[in-house]
């Protein structure tokens, strides 16, 4: 039967992985080359083999075959297909299996290519990345197997989960599943798995290269980079996709009319991206001059491990957090492999830090790499401050008996100073030259930028009279906003210059030639959008709440919210709903009908809030729905929350994902070698390339 | 070039690459480090996997009432305190909210402290479940579920019961029927003041 199949196709995917990762070793330390395609092939057989089985349990979902115990756990016959499908990660089994699925996928991709060059990092790539995968098969198999049934042991009142029959039980199915966590069923956590999961196992590939090229010692050189920059492009997109996700999630869901809380959660997926990113910048300056080898072998080291760390902590229950799954052997496993990665890869560095020669040093105190350099410890600095008051509450218990929990107070006043010098670094950057810079010149190309922002910031002032603690914000915004745009403009204008191309020609010639730079323009453009969400959050936000009878209003912020009606009826998915009828208005002017809700899941005993929003650019206006007095005329209780520019988040989501897309985009050689030829391909030693070049 | 020292930390002095190579310096820290966060990720699991706390010294925290009272726990030496912790969404919580406050009025003279915390609940309906079942012994909400965090509580309800020495004497998890809460308490009641139980 299906299910059966599912679970042979999980435990051949085990054995192949297994057998990849351990053929793949040994034809590498050996050189034997027939071991290692032996072991190619294994790998690539992983990834279809998982799908029959993940295709075994979606059927079941679809079914609802609650023969399953999994399948019973996160669905019900109220659920639309289509929410039981995404039931495939709605869960600690089920998510596991998915999350080896798509590492299977990475891998097989990864291993398929070409491989032209670099041919001697093959072995040690699938030997590493059908490691990884093993384990998450392995914990599938082993620890949390999604086949797995009830079953009904004599004399026992509570079921017992097993594959297969224990003595003397009976097989137990259960009439109706108890259905997804009803706070799961928004698009933003149906979308925030997926792609969370891409980004983690997207980044085994750059890791996995990485671990290789120590492995094999080619890290002196960039092949490894070169090969895996468009895998921890579109690793870190969807990482960056996920964050965003969750932040949606949490301002329509969670009604505390915020994105960003910085829950243990949330920092255990912030930390990985911000390592990530500082090594895609990182890999940059190794491309191109050969330097800050050391800093990228950190950097994807750390990506990865925190990446396994965000996901031990939060999923065990080590720190407290809504993520975390039920006691299992799930938490020793997943210990002992963070351990061994971790303790794994850092000797390997150690073993291989000589390898890791810079080929060139900094030669001045102001120059494009000491900017990049500036920037790694920067983002280093902030993943550590969100680190410590992450885990500091395991530390205050361990030490003094009582767990200190810092709040978000802590986070925005010691991430706050390096996010904002992070920014203004991102305006510098690139009216930076590599090799050295004058302090002159730097002024006379920034001084306009400056102006620019500056009398931006004074609308903005002037505008915000009552905030001026936000004037610094919106500067910091303005300025590195003026400086990427008018790094395109001053590529269009050299571009309508010298060829007389019309603006818009030039405009989409310019970047279509220089994908890599102008996507990454774009990229950073996105993050501008998002950190003016942040500003608005910070110091724009207002809320209000007020208890109102049919026809009474509240104000805020100019806009008047008249309560209409209240009524209760049955949903669809087995909930109760309450739903408010309010008008939105502004200055008499009638702009939106509002209908807060209020959502009783009756199965799972859980309610869940659904706000009103009236979005536009400038703000939102949130409204929730706190409580009333029986239905009809009674009082009803509205909590109104103003959140200003929150919209640009979403939107720097999207300009980030073009932005990526963009970069990525396969171009033609011939360019994107120009663009690289200012590295010195030579290597002769690091005494020379001191003067060289 | 490296290969001589494989694996033992060395002290800051051998490292051949004082450019890139700075992280060397630090090796033994750095293992050290690592092998700090380990055992200190081991313990968390460990501890993770035990469960609600039952037993030791009392998680200290201070609750602002709805009604605007205060109560630190620390204060209470020599009292007994039943800690519940409830929300108003919850079902099993109603079918023992009428046995709690019973139980308090019954025992409010003894010098038992009742501590109602209120877990992931909106205020409205908070108050309008103190209402329901007039409950008079201080409740408030556990903002940011720090309170929830030092307990480690699993769900609601769950009730902790702290004796005079302001140490955990155990958890009940689920709704307390009739005479459960009455017997812990007269158990607790029935030791000295001084007894510092471990």
């Amino acid at each position: 039967m299906l299910n059966d199949v599912g679970f042979l196709a999980l435990v051949i995917g085990f054995g192949l992985s297994v057998y990849a990762s351990a053929a793949a070793a040994w034809g590498g330390w050996k050189g034997r080359s027939t071991w290692v395609a032996s072991a190619r092939n294994a790998a690539c057989l992983v990834f279809p083999v998982l799908t029959v089985s993940v295709v075994a349990l979606v059927a079941a979902l679809l079914r609802l075959d609650f023969r399953l115990a999994y399948v019973a756990d996160v669905s019900s016959q109220a659920m639309s297909p289509f929410l039981r499908v995404t039931a495939l990660w709605g869960g600690q089994q089920g998510s596991i299996l998915f999350w080896a699925w798509l590492m299977a996928g990475f891998v097989c991709a990864a291993v398929l290519r070409p491989w032209r060059d670099n041919r001697e990092l093959l072995p040690w790539v699938i030997a590493v990345a059908m490691l990884t995968t093993a384990f998450f098969v392995g914990l599938s198999v082993f620890i949390t197997n999604p086949f797995e049934r009830y079953w009904l042991l004599p004399g026992a009142q509570d079921l017992t989960r097993a594959l297969f029959a224990p003595r003397g039980a009976m097989p137990y199915v259960p009439s109706e599943g108890d259905g997804l966590n009803p706070l799961l069923r928004h698009f933003g956590m149906i979308a925030h798995p997926p792609t969370t999961y891409l980004g983690f196992t997207g980044f085994v590939i750059p890791f996995a290269f990485a671990i290789a090229a120590l492995i094999a010692r080619k890290g002196q050189e960039d092949g490894w980079i070169r090969a895996t920059r468009r895998w921890t492009l579109v690793a870190w997109m969807f990482l960056s996709v996920g964050l965003i996700l969750g932040g949606r999630w949490a301002y329509d869901v969670l009604g505390w009319g915020g994105f960003w809380g910085w829950d243990p959660v949330e920092n255990a997926m912030l930390m990985p991206w911000l390592t990530g990113t500082a090594f895609l910048h990182s890999v940059m300056i190794t491309e191109k001059r050969g330097m800050l080898k050391v800093w990228g072998m950190i950097l994807i080291i750390l990506t990865y491990s925190l990446s396994l760390f965000g996901t031990f902590i939060t999923r065990t229950g080590v720190i407290g957090s809504v993520h975390a799954f039920a006691k299992s052997a799930l938490g020793p496993a997943f210990f002992v492999f963070i351990g061994l990665t971790f303790l794994g890869s850092m000797s390997l560095l150690f073993r291989r830090l000589p390898d890791l020669r810079t080929e060139h040093e900094l030669e001045g105190l102001l120059s494009r790499e000491t900017a990049f350099l500036l920037q790694n410890l920067l983002f280093l600095a902030i993943t550590f401050a969100v680190f410590w008051g992450t885990v500091f509450p395991m530390i205050s218990e361990l030490v003094t008996g009582t767990k200190i929990t810092v709040g978000p107070p802590y986070f925005k006043q010691v991430t706050g100073p390096f996010f904002f010098a992070l920014l203004v670094l991102m305006g510098l950057a690139p009216l930076l030259a590599w090799r050295r810079h004058g302090l002159r010149s730097l002024a006379r190309t920034a001084a306009p930028l400056l102006v620019a922002s500056l009398v931006l910031t004074a609308g903005w002032a002037y505008v915000h009279r009552l905030h001026p603690a936000a004037w610094a914000g919106l500067w910091l915004v303005s300025f590195a906003s003026v400086a990427v745009l008018a790094e395109f403009g001053k590529g269009v204008q050299a571009r309508m210059e010298t060829r007389r191309e019309t603006p818009a020609l030039a405009f989409v010639r310019l970047v279509g030639r220089n994908r890599r730079r102008y996507g990454g323009y774009l990229v950073h453009l996105g993050v501008l959008m998002i950190a003016l969400a942040f500003v608005g959050d910070a110091y724009f936000k207002q809320e209000t709440q007020d208890t109102l009878r049919v026809g009474e209003q509240l104000a805020i912020g100019g806009y008047r919210l008249v309560f209409e009606d209240l009524r209760a009826y049955p949903g669809t998915d087995g909930r109760e709903i309450v739903e408010a009828q309010a008008s939105l208005y502004r200055g008499g002017k009638f702009l939106a009908a509002l209908a807060p809700r209020r959502d009783y899941f009756v199965v799972q005993e859980q309610p869940v809030t659904v706000p009103a929003v009236y979005a536009t650019l400038a703000e939102d206006v949130y409204v929730l729905l706190v409580g009333w007095e029986g239905t009809g005329y009674g009082s009803t209780t509205f909590k109104v929350y103003l959140n200003p520019f929150i919209n640009w988040a979403w939107l720097g989501g999207g300009a980030i994902v073009l932005g990526v897309l963009l970069s990525v985009f396969p171009g033609s050689r011939a360019y994107a070698e120009a663009s690289y030829r200012l590295r010195s391909r030579r290597l002769e030693g690091a005494e020379t390339a001191g003067e060289s070049t | 070039m490296g290969e001589s020292n494989d694996g033992i930390p060395s002290p800051a002095t051998d490292e051949p690459h004082p450019g890139p190579g700075r992280v060397g310096f630090g090796r033994p820290v750095a293992y050290g480090l690592v092998l700090g966060l380990l055992a200190m990720l081991a313990w968390g699991l460990v501890r993770a996997e035990s469960g609600p706390r039952g037993s030791g010294r009392a998680p200290d925290f201070t609750l602002t009432g709805f009604d605007g009272r205060m109560v630190t726990l620390s204060e209470l030496r020599g009292q007994v305190v039943v800690v519940n912790f409830w929300a108003s969404w919850c079902p099993p919580c109603r079918e023992e909210a009428a046995y709690l406050e019973r139980t308090w009025r019954a025992y409010e003279d003894r010098g038992v402290v009742f501590i109602g915390v209120d877990w992931v609940d909106t205020e409205k309906e908070a108050l309008a479940y103190i209402d329901e079942f007039d409950i008079t012994y201080i409740n408030g909400p556990d903002i940011g579920t720090r309170i929830a965090q030092a307990y480690r509580i699993r769900g609601v309800p769950e009730t902790f019961f702290v004796d005079k020495a302001g140490q955990l004497r155990g958890v009940y998890i689920g709704p307390l029927y009739p005479p459960e809460l009455d017997n812990r308490i007269e158990e607790l009641l029935a030791e000295p003041e001084t007894t510092t139980s471990s």
